[in-house]
Parts: structure tokens; C-alpha cells; sequence
């Protein structure tokens, strides 16, 4: 099926069979794998259908702990999503030419991680039916507000960087790919929007995306700011700190890099793209993740030695639960696996290639889950007043099976979201940089033309 | 066999009935009749001591002694018990206490003052009431009213809605100017120029 598929469906160069292949054929393996993801998000819509029919009382939420694994799921999602930012407006601003093939790929995540990072806040609402209330008795005064704001900006935001991106590939698709169902045909022609490679059009674009990048640094570092005004501007001990806005977002940029390492790789691996995304990218992507674990190792430092050192009250206890407490072998993994151990190894040259840089990125990202874990429910059982006479199930907090359920589904969501975009659309740019001198003559040609 | 059960059964109901009645009409008999108790309170308020003096007679007028009285100010939720633990009358059928001067009463100074007999083995529960102009007047705050973080939505800070309004204003032109490029970028038709390179 593959191979007649290929057969029939013409490429016009080498790099286009390379990088458009995917789109016109359909392995058995993608079959399976999406065929998986869509199971763990049938158990998933059961668990929120049970969540849904008896409310949250079948999660371990709590009066205390009442932000679980989905807050923490929350602050991840939006965390990784900021990588879009980071590859679309820091490192092209900048004119780092290496970047350019993975800026697709991280808008991509970008793109899905918004999405998901939405629904799961709806997901933790008891009454999901009352979310437009939110917006019905819209207060201004609430941090809350503010994240729902900033959030819906920036998921706009991060559709129209992906769509502005790919904008001349899918015309580009639309014009070349022969071999494909009529839904896809259809698909590109419309999101083509009459492109033609017009120099004013591609001027109009550049300008455009130029806007949009500047227009995206505000507003994630915005995003993640506010999200941890959520934490900050709530009385409870860890999260009394005017350092948590820099704290999460430095976070966000060292998660998102691993998970766009880790990314690279699978994609690169899966979609033979090995000339395309290549060592020297995994070597770059190395020394920025490097650099981005440094700046979030000075935060945690910043973070954790003040409390610790003056270990008052319920801030102490706090930080005598995550040191040696119940919460510690969580927290030294985190620290030490998903923090330290990796800087460390990062720095030898060895350790920066595709496949160990792709296991220390595994282990950033599973420290980058875990560390919102214990930023959000340890703080919550230690709060200010007292707990008295309270119900065994309040003291503590472990998920519920329906809590696993939805949260692996949710990533599920995260991958199905990725592979369909990848699936539609081409991961890396068709067109190789083109020298922007080219473009000015192009368009002053046009221009004698008309006058 | 039968026979003797049954006559056993017959004996335990009638012993059971029969010590139902002794207990009931031993009950009825054994109970005293209640009588209502009638309370007159008086009020002084004489350089700034005020006292409360409550009379407890009987329905002939007659004082009555040792009757235990309760004084209570009503408060928001609950009452708030005033004066010594026991208060009971004199010989007179007197009882005095003095009212706190640091009560806060309402926005007038009004406080609702109750007189309690509970309980009594010979009369009858009672409460009264008794509106005073003796608190010390409270003035309402209006911060509820006022623009403030913690108000409601219509209260919100000016310079919050502004600065808000202002940043997501700024970032929504953006977005609708991006857009509505996009929309001019789709009206650019092929020119023979890009035909011919193409």
C-alpha cells in the first residue's frame, strides 16, 4: 500500500521525496500507533465520564489538597508550550540560522501542549457545564482571569506562528501532491489561502512573522508568569515567593528544549530525516539545554536555600517533608536526576549526541512532571491554620485510578495531536533559506515591472 | 406441654401490663404543675453605669426567690451571655447586673438585650426582649463599596481594568492585523512575473 502509494505520487526533487513522503503514505506502525493513543484516551473519557456522573469525589482530591495531578499536569503542559517561543522568537530573532529546521517541530508542540494545558484545567473544574461562568461574571481582579486570558491569547498566537510557518509548504503540497485523498486536497487548498509565492506575498509574510515573533515573548513569558501568580498570590508555604515568576519560567524553557531533543529524535528516527535534523542540531540542542539548566538551577537555589536556611513555622515543615520527608525520594530525583546529573553529563562532548542526549532529555522531562508535582500538592497540606478534626482521606494525597486514567490520556491527546499535525503537514521547511538578497531582487523586479 | 406455655405467656402480659399502669399513673401524679413566672425589667443608666434590675413575680404578683435568670446580648450568630455565671433573686424577687459599656451594638448603638428563665423546676420557660440604645454605635465599613482587589467585579480597581485592558487591547490588534494580512495575502493573484519564474 505504501509503496504503490509512493510509486504513483511523483517528487519534483529529492529533499521534497524526503520530507513529503510521509504525507502521502500510511505505515502499519502509524496505523497502530495512533490506534494506541486512542484507546488510553477511551479509558481516559470513561475515568472523566465516571468523574463527571459522581463528581471529584472519585479523585483523592481533597479540602486540602484540592489542586491535584491535574494542576501539576496543567503547569507541565503549559511549561513545554513555551518551547514554541523559544525557537520562534529568541533563537530567530536572534539569526540563529541552525534553528530553522526545528521551528516547525516546536510550534508544533507548542500548538498541542496549549490545546491540552485548556482542557485539562476544565477537567479539574467539578462542574465543567460552569466555565463560561467564568467569563459570564468575569472578575479582573483574579489571577485566575488573567490565566484564562493570557492562555486563550496565547494558543491563538501559537496557530497562527505553526500556520504562518508551514503556510508556503501547504501551498506548496497543494500544488504538488497528486496522490492523496480529496479531504487532504481540499484540506490544503483551503488553508493555502491563494499562496503563490508571490514576492509580495512573501514580503507580506516576512513582515507578518516578524511581528508575531516579537508580538510571542511578552505573551509567554506572560503565560507562565501568570500561571505562577496562581501559586504565588495563594497563601501557602512554598509558594510565598516573589522569585516563583522567573522560577517557572526558566522551568518551562529547560522542559520545553528536552522535550524538543526528545521529540528530534523520534521524529527523525521514525521519519528518516537523518540529513535533515542532524548531530550538529542534537550538539546545539545540547549546549542551549545546558545553558537553560543552569539558569533553572540558580532559580531552584534561590528557591529552596532561603527557606531552608531560616526554616520557620509551617515554611520549615514544608521543607523538612520535601528534604527528608515522605516527598524526598521524589524530590532528590528531581533534583539530582532531572537536574544536576544532567547538566553534568551534558557538558562532555560524548553525551550531546542523538541517543544519549535523547535519555538525559527523557529523564529532564520526567523530572520537569514530577517537579510541578511537588511544587503543588506538598505546599497544600501544609496550610497556615491547623488541620483539626478532619477525615483520614484529607491528610493525604495519591491519585485516584481515574486521575492516572485522564492524566495518561492527556498525554495521549499531547501525541495524537503531534502525529496528526505531522502527519499533515511538513515537519521541516521545503524550501532551504533562501538569501534574503534574493527576495530584494526578486521583488524590485516586480516592481519595474508594474511601473 | 402447649397448654403450660400459653398459660405462662398470659401470666408475664398481665405482670406487664400491670406494672405499665403503676409506672404511668405514678408518672401523671408525681408531675407538679408549671406556673408562668412574669419578668419586669427596669433600666438605669447613671454616669455611665448602666444597670439592668429584673423583678420575677408570680401571676399574683407575689416576688419570687432563688429564680435563676439568664442575661444575653444578641450577637450576629449566637447570643453572648452577660453578667456573673448564676444570677438569681433576692427575697425581693430581685436580681441587678451591670451591662458592659464596650458592647458593640448597631449602626445606632442598639442592642438587643434578652432575659432567659431556663430550665426552672417550678415555672415555665420564658424569654424577653428588650431593644436598648446602649451599645457603642458601629460604623459600617463601606471598603465592599469601594474600588478595591477584594471587591466584586463592578469594583474592580481603575488602574487594574486599565492596565489589563490596555496589554490585552495591544496584543489583540496584533492578532486581528495578523490576521487580516493573511486575508490581504490571499487576495494577491499570480502576476505573469511569478508564472514565468515558476
Amino acid at each position: 500500500m505504501k509503496k504503490t502509494a509512493l510509486k504513483e505520487q511523483k517528487f519534483e526533487s529529492p529533499r521534497e521525496k524526503d520530507l513529503l513522503s510521509h504525507l502521502v503514505s500510511t505505515s502499519l506502525k502509524y496505523k497502530l500507533w495512533i490506534a494506541l493513543l486512542l484507546l488510553i484516551n477511551f479509558v481516559g473519557m470513561y475515568a472523566y465520564y465516571r468523574q463527571v456522573k459522581y463528581g471529584l469525589v472519585v479523585t483523592a482530591m481533597r479540602d486540602y489538597t484540592s489542586w491535584g495531578i491535574y494542576i501539576s499536569n496543567f503547569v507541565f503542559f503549559v511549561a513545554i508550550s513555551l518551547v514554541g517561543s523559544l525557537f520562534s522568537s529568541i533563537l530567530k530573532l536572534n539569526k540563529n540560522e541552525w534553528s530553522r529546521p526545528l521551528i516547525r517541530i516546536s510550534e508544533i508542540i507548542a500548538v498541542a501542549a496549549i490545546i491540552c494545558a485548556s482542557v485539562i484545567i476544565i477537567i479539574d473544574m467539578g462542574r465543567p457545564d460552569r466555565f463560561f461562568y467564568v467569563i459570564k461574571y468575569l472578575r479582573i481582579q483574579s489571577p485566575i482571569i488573567w490565566d484564562v486570558i493570557i492562555i486563550s491569547t496565547y494558543l491563538v498566537i501559537s496557530i497562527l506562528l505553526l500556520y504562518i510557518s508551514v503556510l508556503p509548504d501547504i501551498a506548496l503540497c497543494r500544488d504538488h501532491l497528486t496522490d492523496i485523498p480529496k479531504w487532504k486536497k481540499k484540506l490544503y487548498r483551503i488553508t493555502a489561502i491563494n499562496w503563490s509565492n508571490h514576492p509580495k506575498q512573501i514580503e507580506k509574510l516576512k513582515k507578518v512573522s516578524k511581528i508575531l515573533a516579537i508580538a510571542v515573548l511578552p505573551v509567554a513569558f506572560a503565560i507562565h508568569t501568570v500561571t505562577s501568580w496562581l501559586f504565588a498570590t495563594t497563601w501557602r508555604p512554598g509558594w510565598d515567593s516573589t522569585n516563583l515568576g522567573p522560577y517557572f519560567v526558566s522551568g518551562a524553557f529547560m522542559a520545553g528544549a528536552a522535550v524538543i531533543i526528545f521529540a528530534m529524535y523520534i521524529i527523525r528516527k521514525q521519519l528518516k530525516l537523518k540529513a535533515y535534523i542532524t548531530e550538529i542540531h542534537f550538539e546545539k540542542m545540547g549546549r542551549l539545554l545546558v545553558l537553560l539548566s543552569l539558569v533553572y538551577l540558580y532559580f531552584n537555589i534561590n528557591e529552596y536555600l532561603g527557606p531552608a536556611f531560616k526554616m520557620v513555622g509551617v515554611e520549615g515543615e514544608h521543607i523538612t517533608e520535601l528534604f527528608v520527608g515522605s516527598y524526598a525520594p521524589m524530590y532528590w530525583f528531581v533534583q539530582l536526576g532531572g537536574l544536576i546529573f544532567p547538566i553534568i553529563f551534558l557538558l562532555f562532548r560524548y553525551m550531546r549526541k542523538p541517543l544519549p542526549l535523547a535519555i538525559i532529555s527523557m529523564f529532564v522531562i520526567l523530572g520537569a512532571w514530577f517537579k510541578r508535582f511537588l511544587i503543588v500538592i506538598p505546599s497544600l497540606q501544609h496550610p497556615y491554620l491547623p488541620i483539626q478534626n478532619v477525615d483520614e482521606s484529607y491528610l493525604h494525597y495519591n491519585p485516584t485510578w481515574e486521575e492516572w486514567a485522564i492524566t495518561i490520556s492527556s498525554f495521549a491527546s499531547l501525541l495524537l495531536i503531534i502525529t496528526i499535525l505531522i502527519k499533515l503537514f511538513p515537519v521541516i521547511p521545503l524550501k532551504e533559506a533562501k538569501i534574503e538578497s534574493e527576495t530584494i531582487v526578486e521583488h524590485n523586479i516586480l516592481k519595474n515591472e508594474e511601473s | 406441654m402447649k397448654n403450660h406455655k400459653i398459660r405462662h405467656i398470659k401470666v408475664f402480659k398481665t405482670i406487664f401490663i400491670l406494672i405499665f399502669i403503676v409506672f404511668y399513673t405514678n408518672n401523671i401524679y408525681s408531675q407538679e404543675v408549671m406556673e408562668d413566672a412574669i419578668v419586669t425589667l427596669l433600666f438605669s443608666n447613671e454616669n455611665d453605669t448602666k444597670i439592668i434590675e429584673a423583678k420575677v413575680s408570680d401571676t399574683d404578683g407575689i416576688p419570687i426567690e432563688e429564680v435563676e435568670l439568664y442575661f444575653y446580648v444578641k450577637r450576629t450568630f449566637s447570643l453572648l451571655p452577660i453578667g456573673d455565671g448564676f444570677n438569681s433573686t433576692d427575697e425581693n424577687g430581685l436580681v441587678e447586673l451591670e451591662f458592659p459599656n464596650d458592647l458593640p451594638g448597631d449602626t445606632e448603638g442598639n442592642v438587643t438585650i434578652i432575659v432567659k428563665i431556663i430550665e426552672n423546676d417550678l415555672y415555665n420557660d420564658l424569654s424577653i426582649e428588650t431593644i436598648k440604645k446602649w451599645g457603642i454605635p458601629t460604623e459600617i465599613s463601606d471598603n465592599t463599596e469601594k474600588r478595591s482587589l477584594w471587591a466584586a467585579a463592578a469594583n474592580a480597581p481603575i488602574s487594574l481594568i486599565i492596565s489589563i485592558s490596555g496589554m490585552i487591547l495591544a496584543i489583540w490588534f496584533i492578532i486581528l492585523y495578523i490576521i487580516f494580512s493573511l486575508f490581504k495575502i490571499s487576495e494577491i493573484k499570480p502576476s505573469k512575473y511569478v508564472k514565468s519564474i515558476t
